[in-house]
């Protein structure tokens, strides 16, 4: 009888399906991964299973018991435990204080702190859970505050414990001392749900693995008779949102720059993706194609580092150049530090380390007037929905000229013409558009000012079809413009469709660069998951010598 | 081609997000002040009702109190002061900063301005000018120090404010009390102003002096800045969304300084411009007893994100809060009643607003770009 089995769980947020019919049964103790990339409805999943979502439709089995969950003080009567992706501790209280709270140990109606202590430290020894109980959380480092949170659920009888994204935080070498536990508290019958997107950790300390995608079950494997490449088909899959394979129409100067001059070079994963491309390095390559002459790169960029405090660095000395005339793809899990990257090539955060330069001139603070950017977030940050069209549109060029309402409005309109964007009048506010054509004016404002770097983010997340064409087309007319355009999806259809090389960026570096025609699902999903990389956190078994608390 | 002739100033930042039903938008956006402001007095002629004054005593003493003979010219030199700390409290929130702290920067700039007239001698024009710039910077200072404190230490600018407030007031206080105070009086007060330094009177009541056309004209421009100026346009994207202006290019940061900074400045002004009128001295509690910023909040807040409103919200505000002195006096009602008005008016105005916003975010059509859920986004 497995330890808790979810039957047919459903959960619904407005429209979306976050999870669609999932059955997912652990046994006691094995060590069952739940992998996915981003939205296919892990979370929510986990959130069900702790009591957090009341599922819409379905229910949790506990040894075979159905759970009545209301919350998830009843996933933890019922011997559940969770350990959050971001950890719930006081940072002010000592680690006894934060395992106890709640279920204190109490001697006469009084806190018993001698017992409460002794019970912190007995569960420390025995899962080598080592954390002194009498130090403050606040002063603790990362990988110490989340034994405090799994030793948080061990003191409360937790038999299945569930881990969301428990590496993601931590170093290699605290990833490999936290599989070491768990290997430990399955040994002593629990179970354990690691929720996670990272290959490498899933064959390396898992006994078993439901794969999801689009809230739905696709795969469901032994880790001992799987691979990676299996994982990675079920995770990213051939069911990718049908994109547009050959749409652009290309320039043919464009088409001529490829295929055999491009590099395709798997890089090693202890190194930055690339070395640091220079304005020259180009020429010193191969002769291209007749007719064709090799420009240097447009935008350098020079191993950028952002270095994410106590974690792991979110971007990990990142290094490439786009040329005029191309389209560079950027493929990752999300999270894998493409955000951060982005943000420092358009100007609007500061590397750490490293540098960027546009033309040979490093990129201004504070949003570089010679690159334009497309930012997934529309509603966050590339519109401001309640203000009109014609304002969304101006942001930018509000300084250019004189400032005048009926020019405002005048340019706006030619815009709207221009790029075809669907609108009642100019003074509607932005959020009346539907989603393509907001996004298809952010577009015409950012592409319309002839800036030489192109920075695109999920171009088409959230439009349709026909919008998804147009906006594809836009870009493809960009690049054959001479801009230089560094593009980021999560599609990677639409990445091999319009980019001329695709970057892959995993825990904040550059593991892969294809051309885009070498560029299959397997060999994307398993650079994008680590796989291909051989994984940092999958060859750590042995080396787990120190305490770091 | 739209072919309005004259477009609302701004329709794009009232606290409400637009909802889909297009078309009806505007009408209901336009009636929020106007139902707030009737709500309120119904509830208010509920309270009085309960408390037994009779609603048809009390209001028309209420306007004769206001605008009868007599008080109309007192209603408008009350109109200044409450204009000018509108104003004080409505810029800044054009980035989407609250200013509470307009009576510290009033009184600190009044007390300013009484500094240089009495210890500066200055030739006449020179005499004014210099007092009144003293204490627009004397405000704008006070409200100014939230800038660097939030883009520093992340310090709330409604918190700084507020905070600073108390400590101004309590400065211009000891002043008064002390270093600049009348001798040999008791009273916490400061000498005559020198004649120079008296704002001449307007008409034969005393009440009005070149304050009004000064803050007219000033909130004539802030409307124009704000309307029709990239400065201005890039306040109200602040205001709109900042990281939107941040993406832009906007400093916003600087934003948001100088606007509170342009804010704090007006409260300093109507400050320096109360002690240069009649009776000509700094009398301590004197700016801030008459809750000129109180009522200016209201009013701001009554046009709900539509700067061109809040001269008249800010009259209206003003006819209630002086005719409930005439109230008071003639019907016997206490004025605070009014107080209750504008306390229902401020709470209704951010009801409305906050049921509007709440409808608009389910009935936006959800699209495929919001992620799947809000816990996947949130755990990358």
């Amino acid at each position: 009888m497995p330890a808790v089995e979810l039957v047919g769980i459903t959960k619904r947020f407005g429209d979306v399906v976050a999870n669609d019919g999932i059955d997912l049964s652990v046994e006691a103790g094995e060590i069952h991964a739940v992998v996915g990339e981003n939205g296919a409805g892990k979370s929510t999943l986990m959130s069900v299973m702790y009591g957090m979502h009341q599922p819409d439709a379905g229910h949790v089995l506990r040894d075979g018991v159905r759970l009545r969950m209301r919350s998830p003080a009843d996933a933890i009567a019922g011997g559940l435990g969770m350990v959050h992706q971001r950890f719930r501790l006081f940072p002010e209280l000592t680690v006894t204080e934060n395992v106890v709270i709640g279920a204190e140990p109490t001697r006469r109606g009084v806190l018993d702190t001698v017992a409460a202590r002794r019970e912190v430290e007995r569960l420390g020894e025995l899962y080598g859970l080592r954390a002194d109980p009498v130090a403050r959380v606040g002063t603790l480092p990362v990988g110490v505050r989340q034994r405090v949170e799994i030793l948080k659920a061990l003191y409360r009888d937790a038999r299945v414990l569930i881990l969301d994204e428990p590496t993601a935080v931590l170093t290699p070498g605290e990833a490999a001392q936290l599989f070491e536990v768990l290997r430990t508290v399955t040994g002593n019958g629990a179970s354990v749900v690691l929720v996670t997107h990272k290959l490498g950790e899933v064959l390396a300390a898992s006994d078993r693995v439901t794969v999801l995608r689009h809230g739905r079950v696709t795969g469901r494997f032994t880790t001992a008779e799987t691979t990676a490449e299996e994982l990675v088909v079920a995770m990213i899959g051939r069911s990718l949102a049908p994109g547009p394979r050959h749409t652009p129409p290309r320039g043919h100067e464009a088409r001529h720059t490829s295929p055999h001059d491009r590099e395709a070079r798997h890089s090693s994963p202890n190194g930055p993706g690339s070395p640091p491309p220079h304005g020259d390095g180009p020429t010193a390559r191969e002769p291209d194609a007749p007719g064709v002459t090799r420009e240097p790169y447009l935008l350098e960029v020079e191993n950028l580092r952002v270095l994410g405090g106590e974690g792991p660095a979110p971007v990990d000395g990142v290094s490439f150049g786009v040329r005029r005339g191309e389209i560079v793809g950027i493929a990752g899990v999300a999270g894998s530090g493409q955000r951060e990257l982005l943000d420092i090539v358009t100007g609007l955060r500061a590397p750490d380390e490293g540098r960027v330069l546009l033309a040979g001139h490093p990129v201004r603070r504070g949003r570089d007037p010679r690159v334009a950017y497309v930012p997934e977030d529309r509603h966050g940050r590339a519109t401001a929905p309640t203000m009109s069209l014609a304002d969304n549109l101006l942001m930018g060029e509000q300084r250019g000229s004189r400032f005048s309402r009926a020019a405002v409005r005048e340019r706006a309109r030619t815009l709207v013409k221009r790029f075809g964007i669907r609108t009642a009048s100019v003074d509607e506010p932005i959020s009346g558009l539907s989603g393509g054509n907001a996004q298809k004016a952010v577009l015409a404002r950012e592409l319309s000012r002839g800036r030489p770097l192109i920075v695109v983010e999920e171009p088409t997340q959230g439009v349709d079809v026909g919008a998804q064409e147009r906006i594809h087309a836009l870009l493809a007319e960009a690049r054959d413009e001479g801009g230089a355009v560094l593009l980021q999806s999560s599609e990677l259809p639409e990445l091999r469709a319009l980019a001329d090389r695709i970057l892959v960026m995993f825990e904040g570096r550059i593991v892969a660069e294809l051309p885009s025609d070498e560029a299959s699902d397997a060999r994307l999903g398993a650079a994008m998951t680590g796989a291909a990389a051989g994984d940092a956190t999958a060859d750590t078994e042995g080396n787990t010598e120190g305490d770091t608390g | 081609m739209t072919g309005t002739p004259a477009p609302p100033v701004t329709t794009d930042r009232s606290p409400r997000s637009p909802a889909p039903g297009r078309t009806a938008l505007p009408r209901a956006a336009a009636a929020a002040p106007v139902l707030a402001l009737v709500a309120a007095l119904a509830l208010t002629t509920l309270v009085m009702l309960v408390t037994g004054v009779d609603p048809s005593l009390a209001y028309p003493a209420l306007i004769r109190g206001a605008v009868g003979e007599g008080n109309l010219e007192y209603t408008i030199a009350a109109y200044v002061p409450t204009l000018g700390m509108a104003l004080a409290f409505a810029i800044p929130l054009r980035t989407g900063e609250f200013n509470l702290g307009g009576d510290g920067q009033l009184a600190l700039g009044g007390v300013a301005a009484a500094a240089i007239a009495l210890l500066v001698p200055l030739p006449p024009v020179l005499a004014v000018v210099l007092p009144l710039v003293a204490a627009a910077l004397t405000g704008g200072f006070l409200a100014w120090l939230a800038a660097p404190l939030r883009a520093r230490l992340g310090i709330p600018v409604i918190v700084t404010t507020l905070l600073l407030s108390t400590p101004g007031v309590a400065l211009a206080s000891y002043l008064a009390r002390f270093p600049l105070a009348e001798r040999g009086t008791g009273v916490a007060q400061t000498p005559v102003l020198p004649a120079v330094a008296h704002l001449p009177a307007i008409g034969d009541s005393g009440y009005l002096t070149p304050a009004l056309p000064v803050v007219a004209l000033l909130a004539v421009l802030w409307l124009y800045v704000d309307a029709r100026t990239a400065l201005g346009y890039e306040i109200r994207a602040t205001g709109a969304n900042r990281e939107f202006a941040r993406y832009g290019g906007v400093g916003i940061e600087r934003l948001g300084a100088i606007t509170l900074a342009a804010g704090g400045a007006f409260a300093g002004l109507v400050g320096g411009l109360t002690v240069l009128g009649p009776p000509y001295r700094f009398v301590d509690g004197a700016l801030t007893a008459p809750g000129y910023t109180f009522t200016a909040i209201a009013a701001v807040l009554l046009a709900t994100g539509r700067p061109a409103l809040v001269p008249i919200t800010t009259a209206l505000l003003t006819v209630l809060q002086v005719g409930g002195q005439g109230m008071e006096r003639e019907a016997g009602v206490p004025s605070q009643l009014t107080q209750i008005v504008q306390g229902l008016v401020i709470v209704i105005v951010a009801v409305l607003a906050l049921t509007r916003r709440r409808g608009t975010i389910r009935r936006t059509p959800k699209t495929a770009a919001e992620p799947a859920n809000p816990h996947e986004k949130a755990t990358p």
